[in-house]
């Protein structure tokens, strides 16, 4: 029976479908917008897990790392040893600032002993240049891909460094890759500064002999078995290795580079849950009133193939036809354009994160999931939209709908107080006769309003993030970090420098802290008093002293640590003479970067029971000195560390940049997508509804404009509701994003740029207006004559 | 200036009463062995403030020539005069214009607005129009004074094609075309509809045109024009004019 009914219908399916060209292309450019972001978030969640996992297992990255201050190499036998341990490796772990021709500023490097060539050894180096370091040939190095490419260097360029105070020539013989590194951050940054921060490994005796580490270790790396406890082996290897200047052993999760991984990770996440089902739920909300549109039209044609003896089986499966045809282009171009994106994205992500390869894959899932979240709610929508004209009796079917009554009084009232001209009170008439509609369309246009708020605002955040963190916090020009700490006569040292200016000393110290509940391992910053080269702030850029007696904890610290004002906490320092003492929460301060635990310097000589001791200082110098006070610093054997501040803003500023012009320039994309696909479908709707209205205000001797006022009019006032939604709720997305990704090490202020909403309207109404333009075309060519001769 | 000749005078005289005069007006939609003659050269003239009936089967060219006459479509060849204006050469503004401050129409599904008001829908012309009559006035003439605040959908099809009316005679058109204003209508109401446009007609003197297929209702006409394959195939002059009130069909 459905059969022989299947030809004609399917002749009448491909008209109609050619008839909604207009719209399908509307509404498929938005389903390609929710299927292509889709796509590409899960692909690359899928690409980024699987390429971290197999990298991470092939080249045999730590579970637990254990720094220490020195042990003999036997102490391994018992590592190894420890229950839930499967392998485990020592090695020598430093830090040291190198000179290269090619960086006029210090580089700080971070220096490993070289994993063992053995084949079951940990970290292992993918070489990706050059050839790894000759054991005969003790002056040799590899260094991370990222610096030897930043910094511009050369397959046997040489690399003069600092190490422990002495001065050593180097020679680069090749580039690496390590698990370890696939983000390489130093502290007090946000984004990887690879021309001025290296990581290098060398020989094993060569460092061993400049740290006196002969036949002796200051790092361990482990291998948990399946299923063991990381507490519990973090438990014991504290108690093995607390005799020797064990730091606390810490899991990967508290690893710098992974964090930052699993962190990008979870953003995608976020997006790929955010993101697709607003523009999913928009394009089934267009499907939905084009369809509901249609079959009224065609109210009549379903009555007579209802009489004609068409089963409504049939009948129904023609529109979830017509339904499945209007969005599977949008499918289509949705996986294409996710693929392209997600490309793209890896592409991107390949430039901060140092992964061997990064291969984006679409998995099945992906296609999958797309394909239900596009089609599950666009043959429902089909499905409820034609019930209702299906299940009526041919003979009702047939008769033709009666006039819409507008006689609510509400609807009349309202219009009234509102529209002070007949125009005015059809556009509001008809927008409050069909309130879902309406607000649906609202909510449409102001998800794409809210899109473009929410992702062009990190900019200003952003922004002023590093404002508050180098113009107000932190306004020294160099941080110079010693290999040891040192008394005050360092301090003098670095103020002979002639350019220097003005020099700030800080005290900062491992520690474990300690409250009630919880454990957070975190340095312990010593504050100089008056100091005002680095203060003490808020997010609101308010600065303050560290008080004279407890700590200024950060609000992250203090969240983890379930503590507030007026609280106890304990601190274990996990250096030198290791003294464990109490602190009272003076204060709690939401700062953008920075320390997690503050107080006074001089306290924390005491509390350290040390004299007038210092870890490091900010220096102010003046800018003509610079390349002097460089190569001073360059060849300091107490300087173990040096940040150039400048030098940082503008990478950090570059990478902003970058990253957040492609970022901003998508989103711009995906946001004009909707509000083309939403106002041109609504308006499309609009006007077959009211075409034969406006052709009798034509007759009337209505000008064309005073016609288009009435349509464009109610797409007018649809769209200025939804501006205010929508930039309202793009900041609200802001906020709840800034908490997603801030991190223990940053938090992003809240800011909001007012050019932001000014740009959201222009690119609103731009993109409404075009559209508007579109349908202004087929206002102008109303056939006037044949709406006199139809009845609705 | 050039002084008008005594004859040129007078036939402009003549012209000021006539509202309109059309010549050798044709219409022919589509092309070669598709073409469809609707309109095969009609003349006529119509003097100001009276009552025609344009009669005839549908497809003999009445609601072309109204289409042309009102400005809703060109002609293919001829010439239609409004006073000493050719509505043939008007571009598509000028017919806007035209529309606008000239011709009241009425049709046969009344195309009233459904989301306004009996009084709101006149309104929409009043406001556009330059001395137009009070929406009130307007209604109370053709017997509606006590829908004012109705919405179409709470009026019958004979109060709806009324409030039509009063919508197309509230800006005081100079004609009033009006095309099949009783085909939807039953007997009763339609007669109610008719007596509503003959008072417009004496009230107002507007020149009124009628479509119908229905040759009872040439009765109430001054002059009757019986269309037949895009002619007019005769004329009749009524020497009275019967009250709309007494027809039934």
């Amino acid at each position: 029976m459905v059969r022989r009914f299947r030809s004609t219908l399917t002749v009448k399916l491909f008209r109609d479908f050619w008839r909604l060209r207009g719209q399908a292309v509307a509404i498929a450019l938005v389903i390609a917008a929710g299927v292509g972001t889709m796509v590409m978030a899960v692909g690359l969640i899928g690409s980024l897990e699987a390429t971290r996992d197999a990298y991470y297992d092939r080249y045999r990255f730590a579970d637990v790392f254990a720094p220490l201050v020195r042990a003999p190499e036997t102490v391994m036998t018992k590592v190894r040893l420890l229950p839930g341990v499967a392998a485990a490796d020592s090695r020598i772990t430093t830090r040291a600032t190198l000179d290269v021709a090619q960086v006029a500023e210090p580089v700080t490097a971070q220096v490993h002993s070289l994993p063992s060539p053995r084949p079951e050894a940990l970290h292992q180096l993918v070489l990706r240049e050059g050839r790894l370091p000759d054991p005969r040939h003790p002056e040799e190095i590899v260094a991370n891909e990222a610096f030897v490419k930043a910094a511009g260097l050369s397959i046997g360029d040489p690399v003069k460094a600092v190490l422990y105070g002495k001065q050593v020539e180097l020679r680069l013989v090749g580039s690496v890759l390590s698990p370890e590194y696939v983000y390489v951050l130093s502290a007090g940054q946000i984004f990887p500064d690879n021309r001025r921060s290296a990581i290098i490994w060398m020989g094993r005796e060569q460092l061993a002999a400049a740290l006196d580490l002969n036949q002796a270790f200051n790092d361990v790396l482990v291998r948990l078995a399946p299923g063991a406890s990381i507490p519990e082996v973090e438990r014991r290897l504290d108690l093995l290795l607390g005799p020797y200047g064990g730091i606390g052993a810490y899991s990967r999760e508290q690893q710098i580079s992974d964090r930052f991984v699993a962190g990008e990770i979870d953003q995608l996440t976020t997006m790929a849950t955010l993101l697709p089902p607003v523009f999913l739920l928009v394009a089934a909300f267009l499907l939905n009133i084009v369809l509901a549109r249609l079959v009224d039209t065609e109210r009549e044609v379903i009555g007579l193939l209802k009489a004609f003896g068409f089963p409504v089986r049939a009948i129904m499966l023609h529109y979830v036809q017509l339904a499945t045809l209007l969005s599977i282009g949008g499918l289509a171009l949705g996986i294409a354009l996710g693929a392209w994106l997600g490309r793209g994205m890896a592409g991107i992500y390949q430039r901060f994160f140092a992964f061997p390869f990064l291969e984006f894959r679409i998995d099945g899932n992906a296609y999958l999931l797309a394909g239900a979240a596009t089609l599950i709610p666009v043959v429902l929508g089909a499905t409820t939209a034609v019930w209702r004209s299906a299940r009526l009796s041919p003979a009702d079917a047939m008769r033709p709908e009666a006039p819409p009554d507008y006689s609510s009084r509400a609807v009349t009232w309202l219009a009234g107080a509102v529209g002070p001209d007949e125009p005015s009170r059809i556009i509001v008439r008809g927008l409050l006769r069909r309130p879902i509609r309406s607000g649906l369309t609202v909510l449409g246009l102001a998800a794409a309003t809210m899109l473009y708020v929410s992702s062009a605002s990190p900019t200003a955040s952003i922004g002023r993030m590093i404002d508050l963190g180098f113009g107000v916090a932190d306004r020294s020009d160099l941080i110079v970090t010693f290999a040891e700490p040192r008394d005050a006569r360092a301090l003098h040292e670095l103020e002979r420098i002639p350019g220097v200016l003005r020099v700030q000393p800080f005290r900062a110290v491992g520690a474990r802290l300690r409250s009630r509940q919880h454990e957070v391992r975190e340095a312990l910053s010593g504050v100089e008093q008056g100091g005002g080269l680095s203060r003490l702030i808020d997010l609101d850029g308010g600065t303050y002293e560290p008080p004279a007696a407890g700590a200024v904890l950060s609000g992250r610290t203090a969240r983890r640590l379930g503590v507030g004002v007026g609280d106890t906490i304990e601190a274990a320092v996990t250096e030198g003479e290791r003294p464990r003492f109490r602190l009272h929460v003076a204060a709690v301060l939401d700062s953008p970067f920075g320390s997690a635990a503050s107080v006074d310097r001089a306290s924390l000589n005491r509390l350290l029971r040390e004299g007038n001791t210092l870890s490091g200082a900010y220096l102010q110098v003046d800018p003509i000195a610079l390349p002097r006070v460089y190569s001073r610093l360059k060849a300091s054997p107490m300087v173990a560390g040096v940040s150039a501040r400048t030098a940082m803003l503008r990478t950090m500023n570059e990478t902003i940049e970058q990253n957040f012009a492609i970022q901003t320039f998508f989103y711009v994309g995906l946001a004009m997508l909707v509000v083309v696909g939403v106002v041109y479908n609504s308006a499309r709707i609009s006007l077959s509804e009211r075409a034969r209205d406006l052709a009798s205000l034509r007759v009337l001797g209505f000008r064309r404009r005073e016609v288009a006022f009435v349509l464009l009019g109610e797409q007018a006032l649809l769209v200025l509701l939804a501006l205010p939604l929508g930039i309202w709720a793009g900041v609200e997305l802001w906020r709840f994003l800034i908490g997603q990704f801030s991190t223990e090490m940053f938090t992003i202020p809240f800011d909001i740029d007012p050019r932001v909403f000014a740009r959201s309207i222009l690119l609103v109404a731009a993109a409404a207006a075009g559209t508007a333009l579109l349908i202004r075309y087929r206002v102008d060519r109303l056939d006037l004559i044949r709406a006199l001769k139809t009845r609705e | 200036m050039t002084r008008l000749a005594p004859e040129a005078d007078e036939r402009a005289d003549a012209q000021r009463s006539l509202v309109y005069r059309v010549e050798g007006l044709t219409k022919t939609y589509g092309e070669g062995e598709n073409a469809v003659h609707a309109l095969r050269g009609v003349d006529l003239v119509a003097s100001a403030g009276a009552m025609i009936v344009l009669l005839g089967p549908s497809g003999s060219g009445k609601s072309t020539l109204l289409n042309i006459l009102g400005g809703l479509d060109h002609a293919t060849s001829g010439h239609a005069w409004f006073h000493d204006r050719d509505v043939t050469a008007f571009d598509d503004d000028a017919l806007t214009e035209y529309r606008r401050r000239n011709v009241g129409f009425v049709f046969q599904f009344y195309n009233l607005v459904a989301s306004l008001t009996a009084r709101e829908n006149v309104s929409l012309i009043t406001e556009i129009s330059d001395n137009p009559m009070d929406p009130a006035d307007a209604l109370a003439m053709v017997g509606l004074e006590a829908r004012l605040d109705h919405f179409p959908a709470q009026l019958s099809g004979g109060e709806q094609q009324r409030v039509a009316i009063a919508r197309a005679i509230a800006k005081r058109p100079e004609v009033l075309l009006c095309d099949e204003p009783t085909g939807a209508l039953d007997s009763q109401t339609g007669t109610r509809v008719l007596a509503a446009l003959d008072q417009v007609n004496r009230e107002l003197g507007t020149t009124t045109f009628v479509i119908t297929h229905n040759a009872v209702i040439a009765d109430i006409a001054d002059e009757v024009l019986l269309f037949g394959d895009g002619r007019i195939t005769g004329r009749r002059h009524n020497a009275v004019r019967a009250s709309p009130m007494g027809l039934t069909w």
